[in-house]
């Protein structure tokens, strides 16, 4: 099956030098970006599923063994622009700990480790193109040398569409959180829609985790057969 | 239906060191592997630690679809801006001159940023799209190994894709 992919609406993604992002000025390019046509080479992808295997599906833990914080489970689908779900669609999810606190060594911020959390996770889609990823909520943390700016709690995603053109990174956030209104990164995205699809949705659970469910739709759709 | 694609937003400075690991060499003790170089830098010439650089590329024969072969890798940079990946020159294909598709991730960067490396000055429709089209050659410093600098913004700055 071939696939195409199709220009987006600029209101839906981020221009690139954003306001209240100093470093996007830095390292986002001054010329405008090329257009070209798509051949082979950008209409194929890796199967990265050969080279990255699931690695972690639960941050949250078990027993004495558990993280601290709010536990939750995310149900992610990944779809196309046609809306078809992507089976064996690799996902990358990575967070912070429930008091802002990443993993990451470069990570400055004077917030405590949590020793049962290690927040990075790949998994795999299943048949419906779902992923599953139970943790636990993160939290807040101020960014340095910005004079104020706090990330309100999100998500990282990365993911591999149908093809190179439809790789996807992204931040997934959480409803009904003040830092949302003021946060640099998601008001990037000028369209209100565009922003309010970037936040997960709380839906009822009778299980011990607060459940959250979030589309990723990848770039793509079916080619349109060529009328000769 | 018809849905509209996920706004893409940073990668950000915390991407996990171990999904980074292990993933530079496609050429798996192939003889005649290569070497691809370089180094990373932003406005100023500054270089950047830990930039997130993707690869797709064709197999010797220019073959995008060969299940022995697996066309893409991941890398990031060291402290000094440095990245290096292993792989096999890939074969032309379908019009297309030999080349690598590159894929920069990071922090700052809101959208992910394509260009592509080229072996040498070719007749290739996407190098056709491009003014400083030298920026997208690869200067050969050995017979096996390839340097391919990335500047973000600004002086030599590369030229990226929009699509």
């Amino acid at each position: 099956m071939a696939f195409q992919i199709e220009r987006r609406d600029p209101l839906t993604q981020a221009q690139g030098v954003e306001a209240g992002y100093a470093q996007t000025a830095r390292r986002w390019p001054s010329q405008p970006l090329a257009r070209r046509p798509h051949s082979v080479a950008e209409l194929s992808g890796p199967q990265v599923g050969r080279r990255l295997g699931e690695i972690r599906g639960d941050l949250a833990g078990y027993g004495d063994r558990r993280a601290l914080g709010q536990l939750i489970r995310v149900r992610v689908r990944v779809l196309d622009e046609d809306g078809a779900p992507l089976p064996g669609a690799v996902v990358e999810a990575w967070h912070c700990n429930a008091a802002g606190k990443y993993i990451h060594p470069n990570d400055t911020h004077d917030a405590p480790v949590d020793p049962n959390f290690y927040g990075a996770a790949r998994m795999v889609a299943g048949d419906s193109g779902l992923v599953e990823l139970r943790t636990i909520k993160p939290g807040a943390y101020p960014v340095p040398d910005t004079g104020g700016w706090w990330r309100p709690p999100h998500v990282h995603f990365s993911v591999w569409g149908r093809v190179w053109l439809s790789r996807l990174v992204t931040q997934m956030f959480f409803p009904g959180e003040p830092l949302n209104e003021s946060d640099a990164i998601l008001n990037a995205i000028r369209d209100r829609a565009a922003r309010e699809r970037c936040i997960a949705r709380l839906v009822p659970s009778r299980s011990s985790e607060l459940v959250y469910e979030y589309q990723l739709v990848v770039r793509g759709r079916k080619a349109n057969p060529k009328i000769s | 239906m018809r849905l509209i694609p996920t706004a893409e937003m940073t990668l950000g400075p915390f991407f996990p060191r171990e999904f980074a690991q292990g993933l530079h060499d496609l050429a798996a003790g192939a003889a005649d592997a290569i070497e691809i170089i370089g180094c990373v830098t932003e406005l100023d010439g500054r270089t950047l630690d830990n930039v997130v650089l993707e690869i797709w590329q064709a197999d010797a024969a220019g073959r995008f679809d060969n299940p022995e072969f697996p066309g893409w890798g991941r890398a990031a940079t060291d402290a000094q801006g440095n990245y290096l990946f292993r792989t096999v020159r890939p074969g032309a294909c379908a019009g297309r001159a030999p080349h690598v598709n590159f894929l920069v991730l990071y922090s700052g960067l809101m959208r992910q940023l394509q260009t592509v490396m080229f072996f040498e000055n070719s007749e290739d429709p996407v190098l056709a799209c491009v003014k400083a089209r030298e920026r997208l050659i690869a200067k050969r410093e050995t017979p096996n190994r390839y340097r391919f600098d990335i500047r973000l913004r600004g002086g030599e700055e590369t030229p990226f894709f929009d699509d």
